[in-house]
């Protein structure tokens, strides 16, 4: 057996590009000593519509309570004299700043932690008739007064995480969502559950505005590996005892970059950020993110009319993990194009994260959501297909039928296979 | 069918036949793995890494050969994790 390659096969290839080289890191940054997320270091922004209170709020024309949100244009409408108007947007009202400069950890008053005693369901005193209303904000921030019907909101940030500190209206209407969901659907057709097909009802779709931690963050990261680049591939054998060998420069490589985030966006409700798919199919409500977060706007009950709301049970605390896990993952993406020499791949070892600053807003982001209960032989899964409100993406899980699947699987493999043995048998 | 199977498989001189013969169960298996994953998306997440607006400076480093490998057959690095950013390593403090 040779050694070398066999001509034409194993000449050698072009040298190797050298190893981008980079500039010396930074002296390693001094140990930060306390945590990114020291409580001391909170400073809290105040995002409470001072123009609004609990109970009775009016429209600013006619003094109805009667209010709507108009999704065509973003806009709330007096259902009784059909005035539009809107709420400021958030970033009008509130120095969001410069993300490079942001240090320690800044909280919205809407994001603030939950109170261990707070309660879900809050009674709210008619300001029409003096009557007394129960509202539970774990559903609805909103009730209809049963005795003068006045329509009672909560709009006052209490620690019981429902009044976040933004929402962003939805602009997709009913009518679009059930027709991108009967789309999405329809292309999903053949191999779906039966009983899904035939219980298949798009109507029914809800709108829900769904709590979320919306994250600027100035960040530093280092990562560090081993990377290979290869330098020589030859052949040894011939025939069916031909093999490929490769020589490779093995390299230490360390990486360094300083970068802000605008608007990372994670679940702030436990049961939503659970994405493990084999039981519960969160992870295609979580595929229709991004939001336009920017135009969020400052608090107002009267949008979530007519739509349901789930509430925020996770503090800042509770969703740091998540954040962090993105904050690396982003970075390890921003240094894809400096290991771009090193094509035999990169095997990062150990990674950093310094959070030297964060701000941090809970925002109610709308979806609308079809949702469908599938049990068979014992097993049970809620089945999701979801819309973003603003950008109409769609994404969904459709539970299959298995026989139909293993049918098609079975004709395809026979037909392959006979297609093989044909072609086999003529060669003989 | 089995026999014929066999028979081809007898009188094949090598592994190259096998191979052939392994794209009916593989072809079906593809496919029912294929529509499973088109139906229930199970491999969907948001791409944060993409879809979120990041303002990066300018990335620093260095580089430095620590080793050579001759004669493997391995056509790439082990645990190769370029591209795989949502594997987290050892975190160091």
């Amino acid at each position: 057996m040779s050694t070398m390659p066999p001509p034409g096969e194993g000449a050698s290839p072009p040298p190797p590009p050298p190893p981008v080289k980079y500039p010396l890191p930074a002296p390693p940054p001094a140990p930060v000593a306390p945590p990114p997320f020291a409580p001391a270091q909170n400073a809290t922004v105040d995002t409470s519509n001072e123009r609004l209170a609990d109970g009775v709020n009016r429209c600013p024309a006619c003094g109805a309570t009667d209010i709507q949100l108009r999704p065509a244009d973003g806009m709330l409408m007096c259902l009784f004299c059909r005035h539009e108007w809107t709420e400021a947007r958030l970033d009008t009202t509130v120095d969001t700043g410069d993300i490079a400069s942001l240090t320690g950890t800044t909280v919205g008053s809407g994001a603030a932690d939950i109170a261990a005693d707070a309660n879900a369901v809050v009674t709210l005193k008619c300001g029409g008739c003096g009557a007394e209303v129960v509202v539970n904000t774990a559903e609805q921030m909103g009730a209809r007064c049963h005795w003068c019907r006045h329509v009672l909101t909560i709009n006052e940030q209490v620690p019981n995480g429902a009044v976040p500190d933004a929402v962003l209206p939805f602009t997709v209407t009913h009518d679009q969502a059930v027709a991108t969901i009967t789309e999405f659907a329809g292309k999903r057709r053949t191999f779906a559950d039966r009983a899904f097909v035939r219980d298949f009802t798009p109507e029914n779709i809800v709108g829900v505005y769904m709590p979320y931690m919306v994250v600027d963050a100035n960040v530093s990261a280092d990562v560090a590996g081993l990377a290979e680049i290869q330098t020589r591939r030859y052949t040894r054998g011939s025939g069916d005892d031909e093999e490929t060998f490769y020589d490779a420069d093995v390299y230490s490589i360390d990486r360094h970059v300083d970068f802000t985030t605008d608007d990372l966006t994670i679940e702030a409700s436990a049961e939503r950020a659970d994405m493990n798919t084999a039981v519960n199919t969160n992870n295609v409500i979580n595929t229709i993110l991004p939001f336009d977060t920017e135009n969020a706007v400052k608090w107002n009950a009267a949008y979530l009319s007519g739509f349901t709301s789930e509430k925020r049970d996770q503090d800042v605390s509770h969703t740091t993990p998540e954040l962090e896990r993105q904050l690396l993952s982003i970075a390890r993406a921003q240094l894809v194009g400096s290991v771009e020499a090193y094509d035999r791949g990169v095997r990062w070892e150990r990674e950093r994260l310094q959070v030297h600053g964060s701000r941090w807003l809970a925002m109610c982001l709308p979806v609308w959501l079809y949702s469908y209960y599938h049990e068979k032989n014992g097993e049970s899964m809620v089945h999701y297909i979801a819309v973003n409100g603003r950008t109409g993406e769609v994404m969904g899980s459709v539970p299959v039928s298995k026989p139909r699947l293993l049918a098609a699987a079975l004709t395809v493999g026979t037909v392959l296979e006979g297609a093989v043995i044909a072609f086999l048998a003529m060669g003989r | 069918m089995i026999a014929h199977v066999a028979a081809l498989l007898a009188s094949s001189n090598g592994g190259g036949t096998a191979v052939l013969l392994a794209l009916g169960p593989a072809g079906g298996g593809g496919l029912y793995f294929a529509l499973w994953r088109f139906y229930r998306n199970t491999d969907k997440s948001h791409s944060f890494e993409s879809e979120t607006r990041v303002v990066a400076q300018p990335i620093t480093g260095h580089d430095q050969k620590v080793d050579e490998i001759k004669g493997t057959k391995k056509s790439g690095i082990d645990g190769d994790n370029k591209t795989n950013h949502r594997q987290r390593v050892e975190r160091v403090p």
